[in-house]
């Protein structure tokens, strides 16, 4: 993580002391003289704050003697160990992660008490088996240096202590008001309750910065009642995705995708497998092996949208147009289903409409139709008409009751703070100062309140701005609970001891409530009141069972929406301007997280920075397109004023973005972060104002004469002619099943060599099908995290020297106003005649018995040979020392299953050699009869990337075992080899991307 | 001299220039042993304390990289190999020449070779000396580079890759280096032996008592010296073509399109022939002028090094071509887009034509007699071809490299202070080398010059006759 902007001139208030700075203190000095720590002897009678705070000192000074640190409790040697605790192996336990009224179940592995990877819990139906970037990098925060650690009180440190006497002396409560996120916990929901109850001047009040409530919006319009969309993709023919990212910026995406994905196999099957119907009885975490039952043949996605989205890129058309103009779009479909009445206004468009029409009209019960949130509340309601007249409600598309309106309340809160209404503040978490609606001046009401306090998990702008800030505890560290959107409620299970004296938002509002400390675990068990087996069932599984919501009635009010139709407002001309949640930072909460930062865009592969996308022929018209020349790209300034506000960005260029509209990413531009996030990008929020929060029209853009230094992972995006993704249509691969091999035909080849005897044992091998890959980066993050990849930093990413493993390209075809998008994970495909095997001089880099390609770092001089023979280019080398300035803490976050390279050396994918490892000894362990294939069950062993990916794109599997799928799908039609030419043989392969055009559009 | 036969009007014709002014023996020996025995000259200080400091500049950036890191240079992924294999090559080719006019042009009697050879033989020593560092700290972990030599220790336990080209590299450069050196050495040894005869202090006297072994000029101790001489010149023969063959592997064995091509093998010798021809004449030119040995080292040598120049810039020019045309022929996309798109018109097109310029037409104008025996037009196309040699092996590295088979992982390759001042530095050492060389050494072959002189031709069958009085006569003594 070297040569992050900023790191190294560090002024100010001190980041972090560092452990070495802790040992050397006098009192640390002292506990070591001691034989006993202060109060060792009160560990089992007491839970004072003040022995606490003595533990954790105590601890993290272990924790920098041993670099291993473990929960308080558990310091005392275990007399006996426990069962199922074996030194050196992994635990994983279910917990939830909490996300903007969302909870994704997770999976997290923990060695000796560490919380080292994150992989989603597959009973969960948020994630289904997957993790999706954020869920992958949120470990990551929580050995962030950079976390909030102290009470901080008018710029002193301060005490919980005072905090508490603060709290509970402050009397009766008197018009407080408390600002948090969706509260989607039912035990903060409780303590809400009673808050309220027990203080009628007070207020609670909701805020996200991405939000999808004009979706429930919507609904008030069409159905007269407050309810929330959702989607059976299993059973969708024809999806029509209106201004909307399902596929990757929506807290369902994960389990959307993956019905999505299934129903994007080919009904033209013959030689393909069949599911593996016992692939199920081989545990939970066998959710790749069976999905891909191509039951009812290819679905068909149509994406009419503004910006390039994954969703688009995915699409079998997409229809580029002007944010406004969706909405136009959308009545005009809607009027031609004959939903609502009316003129259509888009004669442009009406072949693609008319078309569009027929599908969704002879797909009926089998469609969906959905719009993103950007989009008003009209588009909503008509939405929900459609989905009525086409027979899609209670099918493909069902409702349940949900009740947020956020943003009127804020407003509310911000008028109470400015007229002294609201006596004190309390806000848990998020980050309003920063994120807010510029207009609403919502740091400046937050300095009129006498008391303002913030409990969160970073120093940002809000903790800044309030006159006494909290550290709040990760979710790994803190009991709580979560529901998801669909009603399920999940255990928040802490994986270790809060390591910075931390408190959770429950125990805050806990404190405000009970007048006393009680402890989450406490608080939460008081709010489920589960018997003891259930409990146990609910922490072991993840989810407590029984809480799915019922689904609601929802009946369409023709009248009432086409009356919102009729009062939808004309776009005011001039430059449209979309918001967009980054892909990498959320609404911004993520963005000291390196994993994320150095992450590259799904679309634009920018990293470590946010631009403004237009479309070639707008930026051309204002000569704004990037500069690219051999030292890099430049992104061109611009200024984007909306009423006045003003933010300047850097322009890229975005093939297929629509004319007239420029699309700003949110979540960068922070001003009081940590390290890593400092300085990066622009200030979307600034401009993002109440009633335009989804799009702004009448905006005026300038060119400015500045440009910003932009930094991708990937400069050259045309494949040359060559063939390396391969795409059919459906109906051209049912004609010629052959398409994606038959360039591979030819003679014998001689060798000189013998080839190596893979007759016994097993032979790894992996499948991409990249029909199925939508392009979301998990795996990229998953890998990071399970491998130790480390983080470089933007100007080394500048050298052309990230070090991911694995890595998505992403190619355009077609035309540069309107092309399409493919996406191919690459990461090494370890060759069977390798050619960098063949070149290492010193054999570093060397066959395994079972077909892998192995790298020996030990061995490893680095001359670099291996990587320039590489022709798919996966090594990565080490150029400097990737991992100097990474500060103890954050070392915890590495795998001990896998070496730390040191600089000098090459690295790559090991198709998770040490995964392989672990169930070769569990098999060796269990006595299992080696078979013909060894001893491993089918879908035992999964590689991480596969195991996060949420389309089940990837699978890896032992080639030699016939039951095995990536067997099966290796003799799939569709099975080709990259640059098969070469006769490299490599054992990761592809599933060549088949789309399913409509053919009155061809 | 009235009956001429037809050779030996021909030798003197050759003699006549190859020493002009018609010195005798004792004149030659004066010339060359003067240099290393006069006063210290005030430049000779300044002039090493200019590549001196250069030197010490390439030591810091070495020490600099080898603390922080191979990032230090601009190699990245994909252009693993950026300056380091570019210098490498460059100064291993530089070398050739001077194995060539002591080898081969021995074993072909060309007896115009023997006023230069041993400056020849020097520059090579000395760019072998150049282009060892890069392999040694262009890998990651250069206190392991010695992992290289299949020498037992206990961390690998196992040998070498043997398959690797990079592994060939390390036994061609280091045989290559090891015999140069003694063949530099076995050469020196009649003409230390001549500065021994001359030497006035105890100190100089017993250093080149020690360095010439004994020799005594008998004519046994020349008939072993002409045998020996013979038998190095036979061993490095093969090494003219071995070498550079071998370090052309390193790209040829790859699977990359604009290194896996047939051609590199004779299309480097060449070429490094080429660029060694050049830097002979880049420092003669200077040398003879400084040390004032314009008799010795004569038009007629100049003018046959410019001749060889022009054959091998020929030769490298035709074998561009033919990369062009195979790639055509071969109907292969990726070498295609290497030559056609990469070389002639992408990102590095100033490169590829650069070379072009230097190497295939700035040697054309050594087709006419008056401009390859002009002194400052052949200093001047010297550099130029040397600049474009230097190209060449930037081109066939940086451009293969930076665009290969999947063109997301497509970069570009930019030098860092770091890459330049190192390779700077190399010069530095090269001229440091030479420095030192021409001080203490006799720069010009004695005993050798001697025998090519008109006044040896009288005594032709001196070896036979010194032979004969080997055996059993009184020796006779050394040959000034």
């Amino acid at each position: 993580m070297i040569q992050i902007q900023g790191i190294g001139n560090q002024t100010g208030p001190k980041f972090w002391r560092s452990l070495n700075e802790l040992a050397n203190t006098p009192k640390f000095q002292q506990w070591v003289a001691r034989e006993f720590p202060d109060g060792a002897t009160d560990i089992m009678n007491s839970n004072s704050r003040r022995n606490f705070l003595q533990l954790m000192a105590a601890s993290m000074g272990l924790a920098g003697l041993t670099s291993c640190r473990r929960p308080v409790e558990k310091i005392l040697p275990h007399a006996k160990s426990f069962e199922g605790i074996a030194h050196g192996n992994s635990l994983h336990f279910a917990t939830a992660m909490p996300l903007a009224g969302s909870a994704m179940g997770l999976l997290v592995e923990s060695f000796e008490g560490r919380p080292v990877k994150i992989e989603g819990n597959p009973g969960h139906p948020a994630s289904r088996g997957a993790a999706n970037m954020l869920a992958q990098a949120s470990v990551l925060n929580l050995y962030d240096p950079d976390r909030a650690k102290d009470v901080v009180e008018g710029g002193k440190k301060g005490t919980w202590d005072e905090v508490a006497e603060a709290m509970t002396q402050a009397g009766p409560l008197e018009g407080v008001r408390v600002l948090s996120g969706y509260v989607n916990s039912p035990t903060l929901a409780g303590l809400r309750a009673q808050l309220l109850a027990k203080a009628p001047t007070a207020k609670w009040v909701e805020y996200e910065p991405v939000s999808d409530e004009t979706i429930l919006d919507g609904s008030r319009i069409a159905f007269n009642d407050s309810l929330r969309p959702h989607y059976d993709f299993k059973k969708a023919n024809v999806v029509l995705a209106l201004d909307s990212d399902f596929l990757q910026l929506d807290n369902r995406s994960l389990g959307w995708i993956k019905d999505f994905s299934a129903r994007r196999s080919p009904a033209h099957h013959e030689a393909a497998p069949a599911a593996t119907p016992a692939a199920g009885a081989h545990g939970a975490n066998d959710h790749a092996a069976g999905d891909h039952a191509p039951a009812a043949g290819m679905n068909r996605l149509y994406a009419v949208e503004s910006n390039y989205s994954l969703t688009g890129a995915t699409a079998d058309h997409r229809l580029r147009v002007k944010p406004s103009d969706v909405a136009n779009f959308v009545f005009d479909l809607a009027r031609e289903l004959g939903a609502i009445t009316g003129l259509k206004v888009l004669g442009q468009q009406d072949k693609f409409i008319k078309a569009l029409a027929k599908d969704l009209s002879a797909n009926k019960g089998k469609a969906i139709v959905l719009a993103g949130p950007r989009q008003p509340a009209a588009v909503h309601a008509v939405v929900a008409l459609i989905n009525q007249t086409l027979g899609n409600a209670g099918e493909t598309v069902t409702y349940t009751k949900e009740d947020r309106r956020s943003m009127a309340s804020l407003v509310e809160l911000v008028k109470d703070l400015n007229s002294g209404a609201a006596k004190s503040v309390l806000i848990l978490g998020g980050n309003p100062v920063y994120d807010a609606p510029a207009d609403l001046a919502f740091g400046d009401a937050l300095k009129k309140v006498a008391n303002s306090a913030y409990l969160g998990a970073e120093s940002n702008e809000t903790a800044a701005a309030c006159k006494c800030s909290l550290p709040e505890s990760h979710f790994f560290e803190a009991w709580g609970d979560a529901t998801h959107l669909d009603g399920s409620a999940s255990i928040v299970q802490p994986l270790i001891e809060p390591l910075f004296g931390t408190k959770s938002a429950i125990e805050v509002v806990g404190l405000l409530v009970n007048g006393k400390w009680q402890s989450g675990h406490d608080l939460v068990k008081a709010q489920w009141k589960l018997a003891d087996a259930a409990w146990k069932k609910a922490l072991h599984d993840g989810l407590i069972a029984g809480n799915a919501a019922a689904p609601a009635k929802a009946t369409g009010d023709k009248t009432r929406v086409e009356a919102a139709v009729n009062a939808h407002p004309k776009a005011k001309g001039g430059m449209e301007v979309s918001f967009f949640p980054s892909a990498n930072l959320f609404d911004g909460r993520f963005a000291n997280n390196a994993w994320l930062q150095e992450t590259p865009e799904p679309m634009t592969k920018i990293v470590w920075d946010n631009v403004a996308l237009m479309s070639p022929k707008t930026a051309k018209e204002m000569d704004v397109a990037e500069v690219v020349d051999n030292v890099g790209m430049y992104g061109k300034k611009i200024a984007i004023e909306i009423d006045g506000r003003r933010v300047e960005a850097p322009v890229l260029v975005m093939p297929g973005h629509a004319d007239g509209a420029v699309s700003l990413t949110l979540g960068y531009g922070r001003t009081a972060i940590g390290r890593v996030g400092k300085g990066i990008g622009y200030n979307a929020y600034a401009v993002r104002v109440l009633g335009s929060m989804g799009f702004a029209s009448g905006a005026t853009v300038k060119k400015l004469d500045g440009t910003q230094y932009l930094v991708t992972t990937q400069e050259h995006h045309n494949q040359e002619g060559r063939p390396i993704v391969k795409e059919n249509t459906e109906a051209g691969y049912a004609k010629n099943q052959h398409f994606a091999t038959h360039d591979e035909e030819h003679v014998e080849l001689f060798s000189l060599f013998d080839g190596y005897d893979y007759s016994k044992g097993s032979q790894w091998g992996m499948a991409v099908d990249l029909n199925a890959c939508i392009g979301c980066n998990a795996c990229m993050v998953a890998c990071q995290s399970e491998n130790n990849v480390p983080v470089v930093g933007k100007e080394q990413v500048a050298k052309g020297r990230d070090m991911h493993w694995i890595r998505l390209d992403r190619y355009f075809t077609g035309a540069e106003e309107d092309p399409q998008v493919v996406y191919q994970p690459m990461a090494c495909q370890q060759c069977e005649n390798a050619p960098c095997e063949s070149v290492c001089p010193v054999a570093a880099t060397i066959h395994s018995p079972e077909g892998l390609n192995d790298m020996a770092y030990n061995r490893c001089v680095g001359t670099r040979y291996c990587a320039n023979n590489c022709p798919y280019k996966v090594r990565r080398f080490n150029y400097l020392n990737f991992h100097k300035d990474l500060e103890e803490i954050t070392k915890m976050v590495h795998n001990p299953n896998v070496s730390v390279r040191m600089r000098g050396v090459m690295e790559k994918c090991t198709y998770c050699v040490q995964r392989i490892q672990e169930a070769k000894i569990k098999a060796k362990a269990q006595g299992r009869a080696k078979g013909e294939a060894g001893p491993y069950k089918v879908g035992e062993i999964l590689t991480a990337c596969q195991q996060t990916c949420p389309a089940d794109a990837i699978t890896f599997g032992d080639i030699n075992d016939p039951n095995s799928k990536v067997a099966k799908l290796k003799k799939d039609h569709r099975n080709y080899t990259l640059l098969h030419e070469l006769n490299v043989k490599p054992r990761t392969t592809y599933l060549a991307k088949l789309r399913n055009p409509n053919p009155e559009l061809a | 001299m009235a009956q001429l036969t037809h050779d030996q009007e021909l030798k003197n014709k050759l003699s006549a220039p190859l020493a002009t002014g018609n010195p005798n023996f004792h004149d030659v020996t004066e010339a060359v042993s003067i240099i290393s025995e006069v006063k210290t000259h005030r430049n000779w200080y300044i002039a090493l304390a200019i590549t001196g400091s250069i030197t010490g500049m390439m030591g810091l950036m070495i020490a600099y990289l080898i603390v922080t890191g191979v990032g230090v240079w601009g190699n990245n992924a994909p252009v693993g190999w950026g300056w380091d294999i570019t210098n490498f090559v460059f100064w291993i080719g530089i070398g050739h020449a001077g194995t060539l006019i002591s080898a081969i042009l021995f074993l072909f009697r060309q007896k115009w070779r023997t006023s230069i050879n041993r400056f020849a033989e020097a520059m090579t020593l000395f760019a072998v000396v150049c282009a060892a560092i890069y392999p040694g700290i262009h890998v990651g972990r250069p206190w392991r580079a010695y992992w290289l030599f299949p020498i037992p220790n206990e961390f690998l336990d196992m040998w070498q890759n043997f398959r690797s080209p990079l592994l060939w590299d390390v036994f061609a450069v280091s045989t290559y280096g090891t015999v140069s050196a003694l063949f530099w050495y076995v050469g020196l040894v009649p003409d230390l032996a001549t500065l021994r005869d001359r030497a006035k202090t105890k100190a100089r006297k017993l250093s080149f008592a020690i360095a010439s072994l004994g020799w005594r000029g008998s004519a046994t101790h020349w008939k072993n010296y002409e045998k020996a001489y013979m038998i190095l010149a036979g061993l490095s023969t093969p090494l003219v073509l071995s070498v550079h063959t071998i370090v052309s592997f390193d790209f040829a064995t790859s699977i990359l399109p604009g290194w896996h091509t047939t051609i590199f093998p004779p299309y480097f010798v060449a070429g490094a022939i080429f660029s060694g021809f050049a830097m002979v004449v880049t420092l003669m030119v200077i040398a003879r002028w400084i040390y004032k040995v314009e008799h010795l080292v004569t038009m007629t040598h100049l003018e046959n090094m410019n001749k060889v120049i022009l054959a091998t810039g020929c030769i490298v020019g035709y074998a561009y071509a033919t990369e062009f045309f195979i790639a055509w022929y071969s109907g292969n996309p990726y070498e295609s887009y290497v030559f056609f798109v990469s070389r002639a018109s992408g990102p590095y097109w100033w490169a590829y034509w650069s070379m072009v310029t230097c190497n295939v037409i700035s040697p054309q104008f050594f087709w006419f007699k008056k401009l390859r025996t002009n002194i400052p037009f052949m200093f001047v196309i010297s550099i130029i071809v040397n600049i474009g040699m230097w190209f060449e092996r930037f081109v066939i590295i940086a451009t293969s490299l930076h665009r290969d088979f999947l063109p997301s992982s497509w970069g570009y390759f930019r030098p860092t202070f770091v890459d330049i001042c190192t390779f700077i530095g190399t010069f530095g050492l090269f001229l440091t080398l030479f420095v030192f060389f021409t001080r203490f050494l006799p720069i010009i072959a004695i005993g050798e010059v001697k025998g090519m002189m008109a006044a040896a031709a009288h005594e032709e069958h001196y070896l036979d006759e010194a032979v004969a009085a080997s055996q059993g006569k009184e020796p006779v003594g050394a040959a000034h």
